[in-house]
């Protein structure tokens, strides 16, 4: 892949930089996006908030490859890595190099752990079969994440015999053992039961604070607030508003479509206790 | 119960179990090359190339429409002799048997590799795994826990039609059963259910353990 991309010539501070981005879906009437760009800075995080069916998980499926793009360029650290042109609708998963695949992490929604493999198994299996990394040092490292995220004592669960929030821990672990570029995360708290969102929004928190380039997708607006570098509202498959100060978004949003997009959660936080006290408890880290 | 007595003359057992070694023979040979040959069916029948899926789909209705014995008939009469090939009555059976056992074996195998989530192979191809890397250490061995019900209804069904080889004039164990019977037809006339009911028990002990295997594995695969 490398010898036929081009340097940009940016500036090394661009993890990630989406330029004028267009995706169509095979047989839908209009593009999901016309064209949107924007970029994550290494080492901060940029939140997309938005309404469902906005384009939020098209978004990181296409930067992850996982949909092939129809025009506009994907660069990664300064290396455009995909170039859209129209009529591939229909080809699948992008054609990338098994090294360039690894520099995303991803972590779906639903649970994703391979049901035949324990928590280990789970986590060492792209670092062995991919990187053919040494057996012992990527087990002391795994072990290690899952310290960070306290599961060490689960190493040998099988996935069914864990929580749906000890699940997406050790999605993220298995994504991180890869050391990848960028971590791209699509509402990973929005299947589980509320008592379980905290303990994983908890470890990405940390994630933030440890300099981890960050690409989230998330409903979960006192999170968002506290973790967000930079923020963009997506909507229609249009970038409606974005902000370098997520405090100022939060609490003075410049747009009509971003103040109706905040207030509709506002109720829902006003009657939910439970989101009250996780406001506080992201509020004060 | 006078009848009961064939079954102590002697021989009659070891013939009878003689029998039994000539069917399950047939069959575990059949179920074991059934195996890899369903596996690369399946697989060929989740391929999107439009040539390999209408092949797959001829075969695979072919053998369905085909009754067993049609398709016994037409391997040992026809096609081997045709071709002149040199094969018995017991190689057109296992040759038969492996046709039908990997196109059904085949068909499940497909079903069960098209079940599993969209988003194991995504997760495995953003850990970069390679496809065939995808398929042997993810996709794969869940699909061999959900093919397991199917594949032992399978084996059992093939260890049953065993018995059609004896049209073919092979001396499987329903054969040495009618072998006994006629020899002993003045002295015991009422043997025949005797020597059935053994055969019967005989198939089940065979067919028994391969339900309760599975059983037990799709016990322990529930939840994975
Ligand atoms: N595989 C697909 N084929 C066709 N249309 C799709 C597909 N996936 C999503 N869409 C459409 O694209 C739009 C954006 O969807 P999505 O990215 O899932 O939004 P969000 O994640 O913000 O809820 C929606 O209108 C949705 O119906
Ligand atoms: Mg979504």
């Amino acid at each position: 892949m490398t010898e036929t991309t081009e340097r940009t010539g940016r500036d090394d501070t661009i993890a990630l930089k989406v330029t004028d981005l267009k995706k169509h879906y095979a047989d839908a009437e209009r593009n999901v996006f016309d064209g949107i760009s924007f970029e994550v800075p290494k080492g901060k995080v940029l939140v997309i908030v938005g309404p469902s069916g906005s384009g939020k998980s098209t978004l990181l499926r296409a930067i992850a490859g996982l949909e092939p793009i129809q025009g506009g360029t994907i660069a990664l650290d300064g290396t455009v890595i995909e170039t859209g042109r129209p009529g591939n609708e229909k080809s699948g998963r992008v054609k990338r190099s098994e090294e360039l695949r690894t520099k995303f992490g991803m972590v779906f929604q639903s649970y994703d752990l391979f049901p035949n493999k324990d928590v280990l198994g789970n986590i060492t299996m792209a670092p062995l079969l991919v990187q053919k990394r040494k057996k012992d040092e990527v087990e002391r490292e795994a072990l290690e994440l899952l310290e960070r995220v306290h599961l060490a004592d689960r190493a040998h669960a099988k996935p069914h015999e864990l929580s749906g929030g000890q699940r997406q821990r050790v999605a993220i672990c298995r994504a991180l053992i890869l050391h990848p570029e960028i971590l791209l995360l699509d509402e990973i708290t929005a299947a589980l039961d509320p008592e379980m969102v905290h303990e994983v929004l908890e470890v990405v928190v940390e994630l933030a604070d440890a300099g981890q380039t960050m690409l989230i997708v998330t409903h979960e607006m006192s999170f968002a607030r506290a973790i967000a570098d930079r923020v963009i509202l997506l909507a229609d498959g249009r970038i409606e508003e974005r902000s370098a100060d997520a405090e100022e978004f939060f609490t003075h949003p410049k747009t009509e479509r971003a103040r109706e997009f905040l207030h509709s959660f506002d109720f829902v936080r006003h009657r939910d206790a439970q989101a009250e006290r996780e406001l506080r408890e992201f509020d004060a880290q | 119960m006078q009848g009961a007595n064939i079954l102590l003359e002697p021989g009659v057992f070891p013939r009878l179990l003689q029998g039994l070694w000539v069917t399950i023979w047939i069959a575990a040979v059949s179920v074991a090359l059934s195996v890899p040959v369903g596996l690369v069916c399946g697989w060929l029948m989740t391929l999107r190339n439009p040539v390999i899926r209408f092949v797959m789909r001829v075969y695979l209705d072919f053998i369905r429409i085909m009754p067993q014995l049609a398709l016994l008939f037409i391997a040992y009469y026809g096609i081997a002799r045709a071709w002149n090939w040199n094969l018995d009555a017991t190689g057109a059976c296992v040759l038969v048997f492996i046709l039908w056992g990997g196109a059904e074996l085949g068909d499940l195998t497909r079903g069960a590799l098209q079940s599993i989530p969209e988003v194991q192979h995504e997760t495995a191809y953003m850990l970069g795994l390679s496809n065939w890397q995808a398929f042997i250490h993810v996709i794969l061995p869940q699909a061999v826990r959900r093919l397991l019900p199917g594949s032992v209804n399978l084996a059992t069904r093939i260890v049953k039609t065993t018995s059609l080889a004896v049209l073919l004039g092979v001396v499987e164990v329903i054969k040495v059963g009618q072998q006994i019977i006629d020899a002993n037809r003045f002295q015991y006339p009422t043997g025949t259910l005797w020597v059935y009911g053994v055969i019967f028990l005989m198939y089940f002990i065979v067919c028994w353990p391969l339900s309760l295997v599975a059983h037990a594995l799709e016990k322990r695969w529930a939840n994975d």
